[in-house]
């Protein structure tokens, strides 16, 4: 592997104003995997990695008790860590439905959520259920702290708003009624160290009773540049029972709102016939999950 | 650049001089003379390269060198006892036919290892789950499963041994 | 049935614990002081002239020993049909032509070299269809040829096909594809090349064919200007072959090139990439197959015609015809049988050996051909496989003579486990595949035969030196238990060499599931002669004839007074150490008695043939197309079951990677360039795939097999598409003829099914 210097600051401060100092010489490290591999294929050739492993407070999942409540992840959360987690196992398994499939235990264990994200790969397993999830990101950086939407996070394939020296620190969640589901899924030719043809993701919101849907998520990954939300789909959706028949309709609204393109590992009909029938099967399941809720 | 680690390696105390782009591949491989990890893709696809890292299962070829100070790291060489006792892992994997060619050997008794260490009587689903990142070409895997299966039944039928590790 | 200690016992793998514990050497964990590492330059486009090569750079570069282009090198050409070179000159044919070599003090510095090196190239039209290269005026991949299309023999026509097809009642024809895919071993191929003060090679290896690799590095030592040196190979630890390993590739010539030219060890190891770039996997095919059957069912003729594409330079993938002949003329009884295979030249990459050598590709057509044949006259598909099986006996139509065969039992059993004919839910579909395989050697070469030397030192230990090969697959292991039940001693006290030309005899290689029967019987040669010798020994010192002695346990006993016994070290210690002191070898070439085929192909291929069926029951997706293995059953006909263990190891290895090729693996070639060079995109079944298979084991009792044993590496993996295939059709009504049979082609056939059915 080419050479580089490897640096381990030991506050954000501190990683921020190696990076801002370095410039174009200098890229964060988390996990690794992804950035270790383009390193490996000449893709990318930095003289100076900065660690932002040793730095406290980036790698906390932050419960409150309840999904009526916000949830924060930190960035540096491994896959596993959140695979393992009881917050996801129970309150977000669309979550838990994704990252328990990205790639393999050794990378999970390595792999961050942050990294994930801040890759920004159109099949982004990590992105899509929070997408789905309406969550918000915490960047820091040299000009200090925002926040934003993450589905505006990405800008295109491996392109997010990043800008030099700013750090992904934190994924929040934001609160959802007691009546609400998630599923996810990836859908490859195998079944394990799969790269996506399609992925999808579906939260659904019910109403005090009953399985009318109050609000509804749809999102879809390899159907666009970046992650997208079939939002005619979910508008569809919105004040209607969500059963089989209604769910077949959203399931083709979202096909007709994605933007799949033909690629090595999917033709563009294909991903869309995918999208149709997965969203009405990750509708199911998230109805299933919602009227399970503890909330 | 160079920095100086120490950490434990397969429970002995090593404190050396590494340089920031190595991986712990290379560490164990070209450095240690440890060639019992091995490399079959070098981008954490194949899990060949299988180490434990604080009994977690990594890909050794994309974790620098660098980031082993202070923890503790098993490879294959280390996982029968200091007088050649097999694992019961390892006896399981011969008796039970899982071993061929024997590259993915390593990174897969290892994977296994961590598997149990956390999970001590896990489902074949648990044990597929675990494995999905060690890839065999010549088993068609059936016979590992057995093998991790009879080495949970025989881990939980005998004494627990701590095999004796020095600590300065 | 005699009893036995140690044959048909399930005894682990003899290097197993070297493996279990890191100890195993690979060649790349071999190092030796002075090794230098090599590296290769590809070429950068598929068809292309070398304008110039500008390799100054590289060279002042400190570290780098060497570069070498083809303007360094003697002209020499090797291969099948030697139209290959080490490195290439005037121009490149493909992406993986080998355009120059460094050697440098570490392998970082080998890559920055070949990054220093500066090929002008250019362009030339290229051609990546078969078909489209067969045409007049398509460019030509080598000039000195008239026609891409290679000179070669295949060409079999028994019977009269035309007056059978006349006379046939049901008739179907189908066009068939098969595609790319590799290997996949888990290491990657290198070896380590160096020579000796007098030049002498030694090359270590992982070659499945050590006899055959030591000739070809002697022609291009002689090429070299060092004719009369010697060649010794040591084969490392193999990780996998496959087949892979069948032929010697440039990078071994390159590598003993750069030895030379360093004067230093030389070691070349490839990485993931150029392992799916640059090593030959399985040769693709376009088939056209038509067969046809009387009113009662019984097959009349077998037509089949194939277009190869052979890629830019010939390995051993244009020699897969000779192999596909085998199922095309005997896989069932089939009176007339036509085949012609021709291979063509193109700008892609090029094949050789691989697990079935061409067997997996005509079976597929083969038996989804006989699928529809059954459907076409209404006929129950195992009932119309039952009433064509070959059986025990018969002489094929290319002249093959069976001698055992369980391929009936075969049938039934999988009939009977996947619950034939029963309820089946919605979406699901139950299919069947059977085949033909050799299983007493295969003689493609002038010699099938292979060599064993055999020591019994003054304890009783047995040392076998065989010409045999083991890479992962247990030679070394059921060897072992032939010869220490021959001898009677423990199978402790057995060790098996292979791995060393100047010690261990010549064999042929290790391919067409050979090693079983033909190594085990030349041991059981070896060990037969030292037995008489040893119970001559104790006869003398015992005090009784041989005929009453009896081995067990490394004792010598009397049959009738078993307290009459001698340990045998004693016994050989004390022929030993006397007057006209004796000791134990004996040696033995065993060449089995099979035909090499004549000018029209007729011939006994091979000793005795095995035979299989496998059975599958899958559920199919009918809105995504994704297939579900739901039940697979594989039962085999293997003479007998010298090692349970190792043999389920076999079945259930090339089984799943059977499985790969009907759902899952391509190699994805664009206009020459292969765009998945790696496992995430190139997809071998993971832990998680992996897919339960029933073995079902049928033990025939070959007369010429060592105890009764036939060929089992290959078979497992040679029905798998067809039987997956046909069970699709089951589920869904859909046949599909192109693999891999992805979700999205599911997807596509069910689609068109539905539009035209309107």
């Amino acid at each position: 592997m080419r050479r580089f210097q490897y640096l381990i600051p030991r506050t954000l401060d501190e990683a921020v104003s190696i990076v801002e100092s370095y410039g174009e010489r200098a890229k964060y490290i988390a996990g690794g995997t992804d950035l270790l591999v383009k390193i490996k294929e000449g893709k990318l050739r930095p003289d100076y990695l900065v660690s932002l492993k040793r730095i406290p407070g980036l790698d906390d999942v932050k419960w409150q008790g309840s999904t009526q409540s916000e949830t924060r992840i930190g960035a540096l959360v491994t896959h596993r860590k959140l695979e393992l987690s009881p917050v996801t196992r129970w309150h977000y398994p669309i979550i838990h439905d994704a990252v328990s499939n990205i790639g393999s235990v050794q990378i999970r264990n390595v792999a961050t959520i942050g990294g994930n994200l801040v890759n920004a790969v159109p099949s982004a397993d990590g992105a899509i259920p929070l997408v789905a999830l309406d969550a918000r990101v915490r960047i820091h950086g040299p000009k200090g702290e925002r926040e934003m939407e993450l589905l505006h996070f990405f800008l295109g394939p491996g392109q997010t708003v990043l800008e030099r020296g700013e750090v992904l620190t934190e994924i929040i969640i934001p609160p959802r009624n007691s009546r609400s589901g998630g599923a996810y899924i990836k859908f490859g030719r195998r079944e394990a160290m799969e790269l996506p043809i399609v992925g999808v993701g579906v939260v659904v919101e019910l109403e005090a009773e009953g399985d009318v849907c109050a609000r509804a998520a749809i999102a879809l990954g390899v159907a666009a540049p970046t992650p997208m939300r079939a939002f005619q789909a979910e508008k569809f959706l919105e004040g209607k029972e969500i059963n089989e028949k209604t769910l077949d309709e959203a399931g083709r609204i979202a096909a007709e709102e994605s933007k799949v393109r033909d690629s090595v590992r999917g033709a563009a009909w294909y991903r869309r016939e995918l999208v149709r029938v997965l969203v009405k099967r990750m509708g199911l399941k998230a109805l299933e999950r919602a009227k399970k809720a503890e909330g | 650049m160079a920095r100086r680690i120490s950490f434990l390696l397969n429970g002995e105390l090593v404190e050396m001089e590494v340089e920031d782009h190595w991986t712990l591949l290379h560490l164990l491989r070209e450095e240690l003379g440890l060639t019992g990890t091995k490399e079959g893709c070098g981008s954490g696809e194949c899990g060949a390269c299988t180490v434990l890292v604080d009994g977690m299962a990594v890909n050794s070829c994309l974790f620098l060198a660098a980031d082993v100070d202070g923890k503790e790291v098993l490879t294959i060489e280390g996982l029968a006892a200091p007088d050649g006792t097999l694992h019961p892992l390892q006896r399981a994997f011969i008796e039970n036919g899982a071993i061929q060619c024997g590259f993915c050997t390593p990174g897969m008794i290892l994977s296994a290892k961590a598997l149990l260490d956390e999970n001590p009587n896990p489902t074949e689903e648990e044990i597929r789950h675990a494995l999905a990142g060690n890839l065999c070409r010549c088993t068609g895997y059936l016979q590992i499963f057995r093998a991790v299966a009879d080495a949970a039944r025989r881990i939980s039928q005998e004494p627990i041994e701590v095999f004796p590790r020095r600590t300065d | 049935m005699e009893e036995l200690c140690v044959v048909g016992k399930p005894i682990p793998k003899l290097d197993a614990v070297d493996k279990a514990t890191g100890r195993a050497l690979y060649i790349h964990d071999i190092r030796i002081p002075g090794m230098l590492y090599g590296k290769i330059l590809y070429s950068k486009y598929p068809h292309a002239r070398i304008a110039h090569i500008d390799v100054s750079k590289a060279k002042k570069l400190p570290g780098v020993r060497a570069v070498l282009t083809a303007e360094d090198i003697p002209p020499f050409k090797f291969g099948f049909y030697k139209d290959n070179t080490p490195l290439k000159g005037g121009k490149v044919r493909s992406y993986r032509d080998e355009v120059a070599a460094v050697a440098a003090i570490d392998p970082d510095i080998a890559q920055e070299a070949l990054d220093l090196i500066q090929v002008h190239y250019e362009a030339l039209p290229a051609v990546f269809d078969p078909e489209e290269a067969m045409k007049e005026g398509a460019p030509l991949v080598h000039e000195e040829n008239r026609s891409n299309i290679l000179k070669l023999p295949w060409k079999m026509h028994f019977g009269d096909v035309e007056e059978a097809r006349r006379k046939a009642k049901y008739v179907v024809e189908d066009r068939l594809r098969v595609t790319w895919v590799t290997h996949c071993c888990m290491a990657t191929s290198g070896c380590i090349a160096m020579f000796d003060a007098s030049k002498n090679l030694t090359v270590y290896s992982n070659t499945q064919i050590p006899s055959l690799a030591q000739r070809d590095y002697l022609e291009a030592l002689e090429a070299m200007g060092l004719k009369g040196k010697r060649v010794r190979i040591i084969k490392a630890c193999i990780g996998g072959a496959f087949g892979s390993k069948l032929d010697t590739y440039p990078y071994e010539y390159i590598a003993i090139l750069l030895a030379h030219a360093t004067g230093k060890p030389v070691r070349i190891v490839f990485d993931r990439k150029e392992e799916f770039v640059a090593t030959s996997g399985r040769q693709p095919a376009i088939i056209d197959i038509s067969q046809g059957c009387d009113e009662n069912g019984r097959l009349l003729f077998r037509d089949v015609r194939m277009i190869l594409d052979n890629g830019a330079y010939t390995s051993w993938g244009a020699t897969t015809p000779s192999v596909m002949m085998m199922p095309i003329s005997s896989l069932y009884r089939v009176p007339n049988v036509r085949y012609e295979a021709i291979c063509v030249y193109t700008n892609n990459t090029y094949s050789q050996a691989m697990r079935g050598y061409g067997n997996p590709q005509a079976t597929f057509a083969i038996e989804s051909s006989m699928d529809r044949l059954a459907q076409e006259m209404g006929m129950d598909r195992v009932e119309f496989r039952l009433l064509n099986a070959n059986g025990p006996g018969e002489v094929t139509s290319q002249g093959f003579r069976i001698t055992t065969c369980g391929l009936k039992e075969c049938i039934e059993e999988v009939r009977r486990r996947l619950d034939w004919g029963g309820p089946k839910e919605k979406g699901e579909g139950v299919g069947i595949a059977c085949l033909i395989h050799v299983g007493g050697g295969a003689r493609v070469y002038k010699s099938d035969g292979c060599g064993t030397i055999m020591k019994m030192d003054d304890f009783g230990k047995v040392d076998v030196f065989t010409g045999a090969t083991d890479m992962g697959q247990g030679a070394d292991t059921v060897i072992a238990q032939v010869v220490a039940e021959e001898l009677g001693v423990r199978i402790e006290d057995v060790k098996v060499i292979h791995t060393d030309t100047d010690v261990c005899p010549w064999d042929v290689g290790a391919h067409a599931s050979r090693t079983t029967f033909v190594a085990c019987n030349s041991a059981l040669g070896a060990a037969r002669k030292i037995k008489e010798r040893l119970l001559e020994l104790a006869s003398r010192q015992m005090g009784e004839p041989p005929e009453m002695l009896s081995i067990k346990d490394g004792e010598v006993f009397c049959k009738d007074d078993p307290e009459k016994r001698l340990e045998i070290g004693k016994i050989l210690r004390k022929a030993h150490f006397s007057q006209g002191g004796q000791m134990l070898m004996a040696d033995f070439f065993y060449d089995p008695a099979n035909e090499n085929l004549d000018k029209s192909f007729r011939g006994n291929l091979s000793m005795t043939y095995t035979f299989g069926a496998h059975g599958v029951r899958v559920k199919v997706d009918e809105e995504t197309g994704k297939v579900k293995v739901l039940k697979y059953v594989a039962a085999h006909d293997v003479g007998r079951a010298i090692n349970p263990l190792l043999l389920e190891g076999q079945v259930y290895g090339g089984a799943l990677m059977g499985i790969g090729y009907a759902l899952t693996e391509q190699l994805i070639l664009e206009k020459g360039e292969v765009m998945n060079p790696n496992f995430r995109d190139y997809k071998i079944l993971t832990a998680k795939d992996a897919v339960p298979i029933e073995t079902y084991i049928v033990e025939t009792m070959d007369k010429d097999g060592p105890f009764g044993a036939k060929g089992i590496g290959e078979p497992g993996c040679v029905p798998t598409a067809p039987a997956i295939a046909n069970a699709i059709w089951d589920a869904v009504g859909v046949r599909l003829r192109e693999l891999p049979m992805t979700p999205e082609r599911v997807l596509a056939a069910i689609k068109e099914k539905r539009a035209n059915s309107g």
